[in-house]
């Protein structure tokens, strides 16, 4: 009998997102249950509607077989449901006790029973192998031990299903080896584990059974017995027939972009992406594959002017580009379609003539002595709204009331008004609806074969496969792996390589970096 | 094709609509909110509530002193609204009325306020020391990433006990020990607008040019300038303004300098207005800060800035002469202003009435509209 069953969710958030849609899930008591997808693939989305931070569009929650709906993470931990997300929610300056106790606190009268809180966290600590000091700040200790922490802090609060969000993502080996024994541990005395992933060796190791998703979708749910790395991978990241769009033969001679040794450190002190080199020709489009965050997202941002970079050179219509603006770049041909629409590549609040125009504020076309020329600016709304395809009120509309088809056109719409020299492109399709997609990969393509130079990063291989010229395998910040993109390519292939399972040699890779 | 303009313009009312029936609300509510705290203060309630609802518009003085406070919160709406529409908490208007005021008294006290220079060269120097005392949080937050909110509102601090200091030391006094300045000389004051039959009563001056011009300016600047533009990008999305090229620390600073500014000149309007006519200490008497309800009201359209002022400037006008003439005491006054700045401030958008109906008949359905609602 199922502990917790998610029967048909389906989520969608403003802006036309779809992040779960028919979503399936049996969790047995006892058991590691593992689920597996790409980033994007709405395994996070899954995890708060199970722990009341999201409320579901659609479908039912089952707790011991009864419905359960969660409107607050309160009424989930009520109910027994704890989670640990991957950004601790720990205050640093408290010791570990008063961290774990906080917000249910034993008392002696109104004043905090100190010495209980400490044995009682001791006790925990020692039962469930979560070796950890009551007494220092959190703040001063390792990673691990602030993940044991707030492990602690859900089974204060008498978790029975535990949901680790990405628990692996921070650890050094020895730690994720440590947080198996306590995993194993919590599961021997009756408490059931959800352990989101995306790393199938660790998966297999801990897990008994796997869901896995894939675009907002759950593709199955097996035993992990009966499955391996590789056949895991396949349903990952999905075996169906990749759509190729039609491309014209281009002269692909001119080098348009290079990057040489390029190192970036995130605001965390780790790097990111290093040591990459490679160059972009015109009339190629490059796919960036690699699971996210192993630097794709890092390198498209350094070359559109938005990340520091710590070492290395940007070369972009035969000129340095390291000390230019993000202007001075976008001056010398570069567009970009950012990942996150919303986030960074609209302004949702302005109206869709005044984003169409945003980026071309030293264009005497719109702007003359400091001064808009409305009348152009609306002209050029009309003018892209028609050739696009945009479906919307007017330009005076704002493009928050858009859904997201037609918030990315308007994206795609300002970027691609001009033909660019190069072109960099994050995610085009994501949470857009076919038709859209099929209309944004035409004009990617159409730029291409007007001879711009294209970088496209996507989590979705069969866009990749379906767009690209040349792929290159991104895992840790450096290329492993190198293709022409050839119909006997396969999403398999490029898996192993993502994952890191193996490395192409220098040769192998010779013949699709140039 | 040719019914998109008519949607769009549609869409336009829709919201319009929509916003002046916000705007209403607050003010009913803030009307019941003093109708209540009245009933249980006063002795003659009813006498209170007519003086509070008729007294401003009675007389020509007490209308002179209405649209009086109305040029002077229209100004003070503008300097929130400027900056709150790029984004940036800044609450330092009331620091830079009080430096913008010093600066117009020593112009005004000086040689040059006896000569047909005195009102421009107060005014643009009131403007100058407001611009540059808006423009201090601002670079301190862009170079030190110093919390604007804080570091202006200490700002204010500063600049109220500096204009107290100088008004008890070194500024020319009639006699010792009052706390005020000598009187501007007559070429250093607003002139009168209006003179009912030569009776010298009405205190609207020059001011409600200015703020009328103010309004202009400022709709220009965020509606048919670039930079208007770029701000009012920086101030929806900072981080799609950074991508679009936009120089996001320069907009922000700019925005607190501009409206630094407008503070500086609100200055200038107090003491060089009829109302004054010298520098005295505390003079602003807490309309500086009431800009932000006015801005938010007029969700930061400088358009609608002026007519929300003429409202609540109404309702304020009333209130104070509802303390004088009636037995309502002035903290009433300054309780019933707080839950209108707090209903209003909170969001507030007769969204929780809409919901509480919404909730009840379906309780399955409420946690989803709730969340849409919030988003």
């Amino acid at each position: 009998m199922a502990l917790l069953e998610a029967i048909g969710i389906g989520k969608t958030y403003p802006g036309g997102v779809v992040a779960n849609d028919g979503v399936n899930l049996v969790i047995e008591p006892g058991e590691v249950h593992a689920v597996v997808g790409e980033n994007g693939a709405g395994k996070s989305t899954l995890m708060k509607i199970l722990f009341g931070i999201e409320q579901p569009n659609a479908g039912t929650l089952l707790l011991d077989n009864r419905q359960v709906h969660f409107s607050k993470p309160r009424e989930a931990i009520d109910a027994g449901i704890g989670m640990v997300f991957q950004h601790f929610s720990l205050v640093p300056s408290f010791s570990v006790y008063e961290n774990v106790v906080l917000g249910s606190e034993p008392r002696a009268g109104i004043r905090l029973d100190r010495q209980k809180a400490i044995a009682e966290v001791q006790a925990l600590s020692d039962k469930f192998r979560l070796k950890v000091d009551p007494l220092p700040p959190v703040g001063s200790l390792p990673v691990g031990q602030q993940q044991r922490v707030e492990i602690l802090k859900a089974l204060y609060r008498n978790a029975r299903i535990l949901i680790l969000d990405e628990p692996t993502a921070v650890l050094a080996p020895q730690e994720v080896q440590e947080l198996f024994v306590a995993i194993r541990s919590l599961v021997a005395q009756g408490k059931t584990v959800i352990f989101i992933a995306h790393k199938l060796p660790e998966v297999l190791e801990i897990s008994n059974s796997i869901t896995v998703m894939r675009q907002g979708k759950t593709v199955g749910q097996v035993k992990t017995k009966e499955v391996t790395e590789k056949s895991l991978a396949a349903m990952m990241v999905g075996r169906e027939v990749s759509l190729r769009v039609e491309r014209k033969p281009t002269e692909q001679t001119e080098r348009v972009a290079s990057v040489s040794g390029l190192r970036i450190v995130n605001a965390r002190g780790t790097e990111v992406v290093a040591g990459l080199d490679l160059n972009v020709y015109a009339g190629e489009i490059v796919g960036l594959v690699g699971v996210e965050g192993n630097g794709q997202a890092e390198t498209l941002e350094a070359i559109a002017g938005l990340r520091q970079v710590a070492a290395g050179d940007i070369v972009v219509a035969n000129q340095n580009a390291n000390p230019l603006s993000v202007l001075q770049r976008r001056g010398l041909g570069l567009a970009s379609i950012p990942e996150d629409r919303i986030a960074e590549g609209l302004s949702t609040g302005s109206t869709v003539a005044e984003n169409l125009v945003a980026t071309r504020l030293n264009d005497s076309r719109y702007v003359r002595g400091g001064l808009l020329d409305l009348k152009a600016i609306k002209a050029n709304a009309q003018k892209l709204i028609e050739r696009f395809s945009i479906r919307v009120g007017g330009p005076g509309s704002a493009v928050g009331t858009l859904s997201g088809g037609n918030m990315q056109k308007v994206v795609v719409a300002r970027e691609l008004s001009e033909q660019p020299k190069l072109l960099l492109v994050n995610q085009p399709t994501r949470g857009v609806d076919l038709g859209a997609t099929q209309f944004i990969w035409r004009t990617i393509t159409d730029a291409r074969d007007k001879g711009a130079a294209v970088l496209l990063s996507s989590a979705d291989l069969s866009e990749l496969l379906a767009l690209s010229d040349r792929l290159l395998v991104l895992y840790r910040g450096k290329i492993v792996a190198a293709f022409l993109n050839t119909p006997d390519l396969t999403p398999e292939t490029l898996g192993t390589y993502m994952l890191g399972l193996s490395t192409q040699t220098a040769d192998e890779m010779q013949a699709a970096l140039k | 094709m040719s019914n998109i303009p008519a949607i769009d313009r549609n869409s336009r009312w829709k919201t319009i609509r929509r916003e002046v029936g916000r705007a209403v609300g607050a003010l009913a509510i803030a009307l019941l909110v003093t109708f209540i705290v009245v009933l249980l203060t006063s002795k003659a309630p009813l006498e209170a509530i007519t003086q509070l609802l008729t007294a401003p518009a009675s007389k020509p003085r007490t209308i002179g002193l209405w649209l009086d406070d109305v040029a002077k919160l229209t100004i003070t709406g503008l300097a929130f609204s400027l900056v709150f529409q790029a984004r940036q908490f800044a609450m330092g208007v009331q620091g830079q009325v009080y430096i913008g005021a010093l600066a117009a008294s020593y112009v005004a006290l000086s040689p040059l306020g006896a000569s047909w220079a005195g009102i421009p060269l107060g005014i643009t120097a009131a403007m100058l020391a407001g611009a540059i005392y808006g423009f201090l949080p601002g670079i301190a937050k862009a170079k030190l990433g110093a919390n604007e909110i804080v570091s202006s509102l200490m700002l204010n601090y500063i600049a109220i006990e500096v204009c107290n200091f100088l008004v008890r030391t070194s500024l020319p006094k009639p006699q010792p020990g009052v706390l005020t300045t000598n009187d501007f000389p007559d070429s250093a004051v607003f002139p009168q607008l209006i003179k009912f039959d030569g009776l010298n009563v009405t205190r609207l001056d020059l001011g409600l040019v200015f703020a009328l011009i103010a309004v202009l300016v400022v709709w220009f600047a965020l509606y048919r300038t670039s930079w208007g533009l770029k701000l009012r990008l920086v101030g929806h999305n900072a981080r799609f303004a950074e991508y679009s090229g936009i120089k996001a620390t320069f907009i922000m600073v700019s925005a607190m300098t501009a409206s630094g500014a407008l503070g500086g000149l609100l200055g200038s309007m107090f003491v060089q207005g009829q109302g004054y006519g010298k520098l005295t200490v505390l003079f602003e008497g807490g309309l500086a800060f009431e800009g932000i309800l006015v801005a938010i009201v007029a969700r930061s359209r400088p358009l609608a800035v002026p007519i929300v002022a003429l409202f609540y400037g109404y309702l304020r006008q009333g209130a104070q002469l509802m303390n004088i003439r009636t037995d309502v005491p002035a903290e009433v006054i300054g309780v019933v202003t707080a839950i209108i700045i707090l209903l209003v401030s909170s969001s507030f958008s007769l969204n929780f009435i809409t919901r509480l109906f919404k909730r009840s008949p379906a309780p399955a359905a409420a946690p989803a509209t709730v969340g849409g609602a919030a988003k």
